[in-house]
This record gives structure tokens, C-alpha cells and sequence, in this order.
């Protein structure tokens, strides 16, 4: 099928500045044009601007418990291996040789203190530095320099409770600045146990005719799709209360594209709910000593439930049966909304759980999760079904040929002035200001990108290309 | 021997108008083919040398009981389930069919190859799913029922964006 981008005077550096001032006046508007969506340098510059330039989640340290072990992750559209070195240090590498550029791990996961390249044989260490190639003394004269070599190294890695992100760009605040009131948000979602979480199963994977930011945008703060998306899973009596969902929803807002969807869940469903409905025999044991009076009267009124971390890492926790009619228990979903092409992304899906809880509750945790939010989830099935409409649109010579816009003036409560935690509290989810917050964080990005790859540093041939 | 061969072909009859009836979406003479205590299985699949290693133990995009295949079938009656509105247009093929005998005397294992063609919406092309099954079937004195369904599908990523159909 054609990827129908409007034929624009000027050059595509042209285009995409009108854009992004036409997505930074729609939103003051409360209005967003349509082929941001769908487009080809839109899809091209977002490689360049927001992916090869921010910190982006790649793994969790679960993944890769052991010295020597690796999986294959994606930055962006590029490949990446994640590893454990022989230091215990992790690494995010780029999969291609510096010699002439083969792809060198062909393995989902593994564990390895090497990398051999299958074309000529050049070999890298698990922390990327190169270690050799066959005929060395004939072909070469002797070793070449193993930082010199190695292969590119992602400039910065650091993790959160375990979640791994990686910058490519030297030029980004540590982690913990840059998430901001995410942060205080990583520590009340995943920091209640010493133990930390683990990933349960390996990421399930699928393509979806949907753009990466329609996923991203949604987890962010719309509720209010749940009640029509997902009425069937009301209608089939599995959730009976689900059009309730978006009624009893508020949202934290960080003003910098993260932003949460929290759910009164002890009134959503019963008193027992706060905390996400965790047993009490597991609750017990959370350590709840290092948050603040904020976040413990958030967890026990309004837990946060979904969200999104600016560019493409949401999660979801929610009460949920994991056989139809069994008591609501509480999963964890992370999802990546990995960017394939304009229009298209690969949703990566996987379970975590705190790694301190027996094994049958993961077993149920993971069967509540998959059921709800897999690629046979009877939730995450029908999202995928109503965001391919947006790709079609944003390719719609009718809908480009008329400037249309998308409307993004939901009534707004405004947020709570009594509020002490980081960002905002809004008690009500209608408004999309969320989502407002996310495009213009997009519109920063785009825009100082574009700056910013302007002035690249020619690479220096050192590993990093910093 | 003979048992077995009559067996086979019995399987494959089963396995055929199980497809058609699939095809025809008569989800609940479907439902009344499945034993009490099925099993529906659908693995994650993932990229490694090792063939044993590219299903990771425990890793599922799908692991149905009869009440799951239930809500399922509840969901796609309700007309809301978006992602099969309107309903996909679907063929599946089924073939290299294998049947084993098992330490149960009223259960066979039979193993096959299903080609599911999967046209969704309107006017879009449609999707292959390309699956090897591993079922187990009660021999009961109506036929067969489906006791269990490993569904392991080709590819790692797969290429349709949803198992709303069953495979």
C-alpha cells in the first residue's frame, strides 16, 4: 500500500519545521494535524531527533542476571545487544561489525564472552572492545586497538529499579534528573521491595499497522477510550465494571511527556483494592520506608496504573482475574512501542513481578497479564485495532489535502492546588492534557534535534562516536 | 497398527471440519468439540540456534482454559470486539497430520501443519499464520474432543497484529 505523504513546497527540513509549529499552534488549540501519524520524514527525523538522543529503555537487569549474558534489543530501528560484561558492567551495543558491517548476534538471548562476526571473523568482547580477527600477523601486521575498534557503544547506560536506558548521545541529563517526577514514580511502582522486580517470560512481539506514538500517546493518559474500546470485555462479563474505568481515573502529569493514568481503585472495585489489591500476606512485606507521605497516600487511594516515559516505555498494573471469575489480582506489563516505519511499530510486551513473591503468584500474575494485554489479550487486541485507523488517516490525500485536525479539547478540571508530590495531580483524566504535554514534549524534541544533529561532531572513529 | 491408521484418518476428517467450522466462525459448535479440560496453548517464540531453546518454558502469548475460550467466544458475540469487526475472513489449511498412540488409552496425539490465511477488515491483504499444532484428543464414544492445543506458530514476531482468531 502507497504511503501517501502531500506533495509540500519547499524541502523536507521545511516541512518538517512548518509541522512542528503547526503541532505546537494545534495544541494551543487543543488541536493536532493528522500526519505526524504517518510520514516519511516525519518517521526519518524522529530516528534522528528523539531516538539517537535520549535516554530509551532497553532492558531490565533481570533479563541479564549473570556475567557473560546478552539480549537483542532495539534503539530506535537499530539493533542493539544488551550485555553483562566479564566486569559485571551493562553495555548497549551496536549489532554490526566495524569491519564491513555484518550483523554479528543472531540469537533473541544468550550468554557469551565473545561476538564473532560471520563474515571475515573479527571477534569483540562482551563490553564491545574489539579482541581480535583470524590471520592477524598476515592480514593486519598485528592487533588493532581494542577501544579504537570496538564496536559503538551506546554514550551513556544507566537503570532505574533495574530498568535499563541507554542515551546514544553524551549530551543528556543523568537518568534520575531526566525522568524527574517519573522517578518518584519508578520508586512508588517498583522500589517496594529490597529484592527489586524481575521479568517473568521473555518480551512477546508483534507488528502492528500503527504508529509507535498512537500506543505511546494513549498510555499516557487516556482513560476515556476504555469504555467504548474495550466494552467487551464488560459485555462478556470478564470486567463488568470496565465503563466505569475512566469515570474513576486521575492523572500525574510531569509537564515533560511522562505522565501517568492512577485509578481509585479501592472505590473502582472494593476497600481491599489499594495497593493495586496486592494480598495482604505479600503487602506485608513490601518496604514502604523510603517514600514519601505522598506517595503513600497515592498507593493507597489512587495507585498509578498505566503510563508513559517519553519517547516509547509505558507499563500497566491493574487488578485484574486471571481466570474469568477468580478474585482480581494485580499484574505488571511493560511494553515498548518500537518505530518500524511510518506507521508501523513493533509492540514488545513482557510481565515483571517483585522477585521476593512465591511462584505461583507470578504464574497468575503472568496468565492475568497475557490474558488482558498479549497479543491475544482481549484488551490489547481491540488497541490494536482502532490506532491502524490513525496510520490510514494520516495517509488520507482527502484528510492531508484539508489540514485536518484531531481534537484534543476535552473539558479540563484543572489540577489539584493542594498538592505536594513532583508535576501535577489532575483528580479527573478528562482533559487530555497528558496527551497535550506529550506532543509538545514530541514538538522539543524534533525541534532541538534538528539543531542538534545539525552540529554532529564528524564521527572520530572511537568506539563510542562521542 | 490398524487402530492407528483408522485413527489417522479420523483425525484428519476432525481436524478438517474443525477448520471449516472455524472458517464459518460456529464458534459455539466449536466450543462443544473442546473437552472440559482443555488446553490451549500458544508459545513465545524466539530467535536461538538450539531449535529447544526458541521456546522459552512458561513463555505464552496464549494459555486458555475452557473459561478463557469462553470469555473469548462471549467477547466476539458482543459486536464490540474491534479487532475482528468486521469479522476476519479466514481459510485454514491443515495438513502433514501424524497420529500417535499415548500412555492413555483414550488419548491420541496427533500433530499437524495449519496454514492460516487471515484477510482482516476490508480491503487490506491478508495475514498468514503459519503453525504447527500439537494436539491431544479424547476418543469418547461422540468422537473426539480437543484436550489440548500446543499452536506453535512460525514466526518469533508475528506478522498479524492480534490472535483474535484460534489457531
Amino acid at each position: 500500500m502507497i504511503n501517501y505523504d502531500l506533495i509540500y513546497p519547499g524541502n523536507p527540513d521545511q516541512y518538517l519545521d512548518d509541522l512542528c509549529e503547526r503541532v505546537s499552534q494545534g495544541m494551543d488549540e487543543g488541536l493536532l494535524p493528522v500526519e505526524v501519524f504517518r510520514d516519511d520524514a516525519v518517521f526519518r527525523a524522529e530516528m534522528e531527533r528523539i531516538f539517537t538522543r535520549n535516554w530509551i529503555f532497553v532492558a531490565h537487569t533481570s533479563e541479564i542476571p549473570e556475567k557473560g549474558d546478552y539480549v537483542l534489543r532495539r534503539i530506535g530501528i537499530d539493533k542493539v545487544i544488551v550485555t553483562r560484561d566479564d566486569d559485571d558492567q551493562i553495555n548497549v551495543l551496536l549489532n554490526h561489525c566495524r569491519h564491513r558491517g555484518s550483523e554479528l548476534c543472531h540469537q533473541d538471548k544468550g550468554n557469551t564472552r565473545h561476538f564473532k562476526c560471520p563474515y571475515h571473523g573479527w571477534v569483540y568482547r562482551n563490553n564491545g572492545d574489539w579482541a581480535g580477527a583470524p590471520h592477524l600477523k598476515d592480514a593486519y601486521g598485528g592487533p588493532l586497538d581494542k577501544k579504537e575498534w570496538s564496536l559503538l557503544r551506546a554514550a551513556k547506560v544507566e537503570a532505574i529499579h533495574g530498568f535499563v536506558f541507554a542515551s546514544l548521545s553524551e549530551d543528556v541529563p543523568p537518568l534520575r534528573e531526566y525522568l524527574g517526577g517519573a522517578a518518584w514514580m519508578f520508586d512508588a511502582l517498583f522500589g517496594l521491595h529490597p529484592d527489586g522486580m524481575k521479568v517473568l517470560k521473555e518480551p512477546e512481539r508483534f507488528v502492528v499497522k500503527a504508529d509507535w506514538k498512537s500506543g505511546a500517546e494513549n498510555f499516557s493518559g487516556d482513560a476515556y477510550h476504555v469504555s467504548t474500546a474495550h466494552l467487551s470485555a464488560s459485555l462478556s462479563e470478564f470486567i463488568p465494571g470496565v465503563n466505569q474505568v475512566s469515570s474513576l481515573a486521575s492523572g500525574y502529569d510531569f509537564g515533560n511527556g511522562n505522565s501517568f493514568i492512577g485509578h481509585a481503585l479501592p472505590e473502582l472495585i472494593a476497600p481491599m483494592f489499594d495497593l493495586w489489591g496486592y494480598p495482604p500476606e505479600y503487602r506485608d512485606q513490601f518496604d514502604l520506608s523510603q517514600l514519601d507521605e505522598v506517595q503513600l497516600e497515592m498507593l493507597k487511594k489512587v495507585p498509578p496504573t498505566i503510563g508513559t516515559v517519553f519517547p516509547n516505555f509505558s507499563f500497566l498494573r491493574f487488578p485484574q482475574p486471571d481466570v474469568p471469575g477468580a478474585m482480581p489480582i494485580p499484574f505488571t506489563s511493560i511494553r515498548m512501542w518500537q518505530p518500524v516505519a511510518p506507521g508501523v511499530m513493533e509492540l514488545w510486551n513482557y510481565e515483571l513481578e517483585y522477585a521476593f513473591l512465591p511462584e505461583s503468584f507470578h504464574d497468575k500474575a503472568y496468565m492475568a497479564g497475557q490474558f488482558g494485554f498479549g497479543s491475544g489479550g482481549i484488551f490489547e487486541q481491540d488497541d490494536t485495532a482502532v490506532w491502524e485507523g490513525i496510520a490510514k488517516v494520516a495517509a488520507s490525500p482527502w484528510a492531508l489535502s484539508k489540514g485536518m485536525r484531531l481534537h484534543y479539547q476535552q473539558k479540563r478540571g484543572g489540577p489539584d492546588p493542594d498538592w505536594k508530590g513532583p508535576g501535577e495531580f489532575h483528580p479527573s483524566i478528562y482533559g487530555e492534557y497528558s496527551q497535550e504535554r506529550f506532543w509538545r514534549r514530541w514538538v522539543k524534541e524534533m525541534t532541538e534535534g534538528k539543531r542538534a544533529s545539525k552540529h554532529a561532531e564528524p564521527c572520530d572513529d572511537q568506539g563510542g562516536c562521542q | 497398527m490398524k487402530k492407528i491408521h483408522e485413527l489417522h484418518e479420523h483425525a484428519a476428517d476432525f481436524l478438517a471440519r474443525e477448520a471449516l467450522m472455524l472458517d464459518e466462525r460456529r464458534f459455539r459448535d466449536w466450543f462443544a468439540l473442546l473437552d472440559d479440560e482443555i488446553d490451549y496453548d500458544v508459545p513465545i517464540r524466539i530467535a536461538m540456534r538450539n531449535y529447544a531453546e526458541e521456546f522459552p518454558p512458561g513463555a505464552f502469548r496464549i494459555k486458555d482454559c475452557k473459561a478463557h475460550i469462553q470469555t473469548r467466544i462471549a467477547r466476539l458475540e458482543s459486536d464490540h470486539a474491534w479487532a475482528e469487526v468486521p469479522p476476519s475472513r479466514t481459510l485454514r489449511v491443515v495438513g502433514s497430520v501424524m497420529v500417535d498412540a499415548t500412555e492413555r488409552a483414550d488419548v491420541i496425539e496427533v500433530v499437524s501443519a495449519m496454514i492460516l490465511y487471515r484477510q482482516r477488515g476490508h480491503d487490506d491483504p491478508g495475514d498468514v499464520i503459519p503453525v504447527r499444532r500439537h494436539d491431544l484428543l479424547r476418543v469418547s464414544e461422540d468422537g473426539f474432543r480437543l484436550l489440548k492445543r500446543k499452536a506453535l506458530i512460525t514466526h518469533a514476531v508475528l506478522q498479524t497484529p492480534n490472535l483474535g482468531v484460534f489457531l
